[in-house]
């Protein structure tokens, strides 16, 4: 028995070294395909994986299906994905088993949640593929659930310091709305947008709200019959001159540009001091961090106090800075910018930040139960406490899971179109001062809003060129 | 120290996490993040049909008439910074005006748009016998349509919203304002 037991933990200790790659080195063939545009080998290489709908990765693994098929204009079928992904998010229950068990391993053992703004992404993709289908009924659905799981996300938190508000969600809702000629709700949708660019956006993201927004905002109070509030934000906009109109149809233009941030892993060495008392702090000098935790027995604190140095692996971001500076579209002489809506990079690395006193101390009650477990089987068994002590090196690792072929930063633009057939240049900002032009057409009925979504999938990190 | 962290943890994993579905009858209130509800749509409902039915404005306006009045039911403009379908209410307020039968309802824009559509193409592609008639539909006395407005204060994770449903009755000859109800729902909401 003695025997088998340091098998099967080194067994068990490989097995769990492969989930101890970061998450983006293990989709690795993927991520090459899919940055370098090859979408039908990116999927291919995706669903090679499908064992991962079941699994620990399930929400990455339907959101990423759903993505790619979105980018390859296979609207229905990524909605499906999209769909389980809604469902995976409303079912959600932590797994206390697998939580417990992270904590002598480490958290990419664990189901993964997703990330607050991932799971808004996820309606967002949604509505866009029934907006793109003209499916527009099921397009409001999603922007109800979208205003319901805005709701979830201002109660969760309180302070005015967290992602607590998405102005650009609120936006896209008055996108669909105006486009079903839901003025009053649109108005609505856009008004809160407004107040969130402002008080929210600005401060935590360094993001103004869009000109488009303020017009858009202008036209909705004025087509509702709100002519007291349509005075108020003309004149909060210094837009006295403004009047609305109503063009024969419209654009709406989606532009992703870039990748989001990659989590990827970063040790911190912590020093053990006991002090009086029940105490034992981890200390990190030169970072300045400082963690309490309190034990009981003597011979614990002593046992962890004997080992100087914990090295304890955490989280964060690398952001893949975008390869374009800026686009604009160009119809009929007229230049029309891209504003910028919707910073995903700068939510994803704030959320983390914010909640990095948390990691810690995971982090660290990981180490100590680790260590503390290791040196009570040192105690019985001086081989088996080895053992685990390598066991638990080899697997202290950080979660480094996120949705990565989310878009680094959304902007918008809208365009008033002609009924019938329309010309559309789409020109993007290379970094040299060079231009790269697209060229679109769109036929458009009367009234009617039309979408369009660019994905740009190059980022300055990537050898690779690409866009859809 | 390790025996009593794994007899917590172990503690934690039994606690059951399993979803729970009971049903309850319609009407109980159950207040979970203190926004506008079904409870706030049922009593403003509740609320304006009771003013409705026993003003004397109303009553003597349907006398003067000598029939029942007919009315259209307009828009209900939402001013405040919710997302709330006024349809729940408003339906509410239908079903039971035409239950009364105190008024006759005529379809609003929403549906009459379906049925004159519907008329045009009976024209073409029904049996002559059972096309309807342009030109028969019942007109509209008086108009209802309104707004709801609220006002919040918030401060230290506190919050008082006052949501005012205001709605009108007006006659859409004359323009006179026949029926004016309002109803308040004021809600302190602790964080």
């Amino acid at each position: 028995m003695a025997r088998i037991a340091p098998t099967l933990l080194m067994a068990g200790s490989l097995t769990l070294a492969s989930a101890c790659a970061t998450y983006y080195h293990t989709q690795a063939d993927f991520n090459r395909e899919f940055e370098r545009g090859d979408l039908n080998r990116a999927l291919e290489a995706l669903q090679r994986r499908d064992q991962h709908e079941h699994g620990r990765n399930k929400f990455l693994y339907l959101v990423n299906n759903g993505l790619v098929l979105s980018v390859m204009g296979k609207y229905r079928e990524s909605n499906e994905y999209f769909e389980k992904a809604y469902l995976f998010g409303e079912d959600y229950h932590k797994d206390y088993i697998n939580e417990v068990a992270s904590y002598w391993t480490n958290p990419m053992v664990t189901v993964y949640r997703g990330e607050d703004h991932e799971h808004l992404m996820v309606l967002y993709y949604k509505a866009l593929n029934f907006l793109k289908m003209e499916k527009y009924e099921q397009a409001l659905v999603e922007c109800r659930r979208l205003n319901i799981r805005l709701q979830e996300l201002s109660d969760k938190y309180k302070s005015p310091e967290k992602y607590r508000r998405d102005a650009f969600i609120h936006t896209l809702m008055g996108i669909i709305y105006q486009a079903m000629q839901d003025y009053n709700n649109a108005f609505i949708a856009y008004r809160n947008a407004f107040e969130i660019y402002e008080d929210d956006y600005a401060r935590l993201f360094s993001l103004r709200a869009p000109e488009q927004l303020q017009y858009d905002l202008l036209n909705t109070a004025w087509w509702t019959g709100l002519h007291q509030e349509y005075e108020y934000y003309k004149e909060r906009f210094g837009l006295e001159e403004y009047t609305p109109k109503r063009p024969e149809a419209e654009l709406v233009f989606f532009w992703h540009n870039g990748l989001s941030p990659v989590k990827e892993e970063w040790s911190i060495d912590f020093a053990i001091h006991t002090r009086q008392g029940k105490d034992v702090l981890f200390v990190n000098e030169a970072m300045g961090l400082n963690f309490a935790f309190t034990l009981d027995d003597d011979d614990d604190r002593s046992r962890l106090s004997g080992l100087s140095i914990y090295r304890v692996a955490f989280p964060r971001y690398r952001e893949r800075p975008v390869f374009y500076r800026g686009a604009h579209l160009q119809y009929e002489g007229q230049r029309y910018p891209l504003e910028t809506a919707e910073d995903l990079n700068r939510i994803a690395i704030h959320s983390l930040r914010e909640r990095m006193m948390l990691e810690f101390s995971k982090g660290l009650l990981r180490a100590a139960l680790k260590k503390a477990t290791e040196m009570s089987l040192r105690k019985e068994d001086v081989t088996l406490g080895a053992l685990i002590g390598v066991v638990n090196a080899i697997t202290e690792h950080a979660d480094t899971r996120n949705w990565q072929t989310l878009p680094h930063t959304i902007s918008y633009a809208r365009i008033p179109l002609r009924e019938g057939d329309n010309e559309v240049d789409f020109v993007l900002y290379e970094p040299a001062g060079g231009e790269y032009r697209h060229h679109f057409k769109y036929r458009a009925t009367r009234n009617q809003t039309l979408f369009h979504t660019f994905s740009s999938l190059e980022s300055m990190d990537s050898p690779y060129r690409s866009a859809w | 120290m390790l025996s009593r962290t794994l007899l917590l943890f172990t503690s934690i994993a039994l606690v059951s996490c399993a979803r729970t579905v009971t049903r309850v009858s319609p009407d109980t209130q159950i207040d979970l993040s203190g926004r506008w509800n079904d409870t706030d749509s049922r009593r403003v409902a509740d609320q304006m049909i009771y003013d409705l039915f026993n003003s004397s404005d109303f009553k003597e306006y349907a006398r003067a008439l000598n029939r029942k009045p007919v009315i259209i039911v307009g828009n209900i403009l939402n001013r405040t910074s919710e997302h709330i379908d006024a349809d729940n209410y408003i339906r509410r307020l239908e079903v039971v005006i035409h239950n009364s039968k105190v008024a006759d309802l005529v379809e609003s824009s929403e549906f009459r748009d379906a049925l004159r559509r519907e008329r045009a193409e009976q024209q073409d592609f029904a049996d002559p016998a059972t096309v309807k008639q342009f030109g028969k539909e019942l007109g509209a006395d008086l108009m209802l349509f309104g707004e709801m407005t609220s006002e919040i204060d918030d401060y230290n994770n506190r919050r008082v919203v006052n949501y005012i449903t205001t709605l009108f009755l007006t006659d859409i000859e004359t323009n006179r304002r026949v029926w004016y109800g309002q109803h308040e729902i004021k809600k302190y909401i602790r964080n």
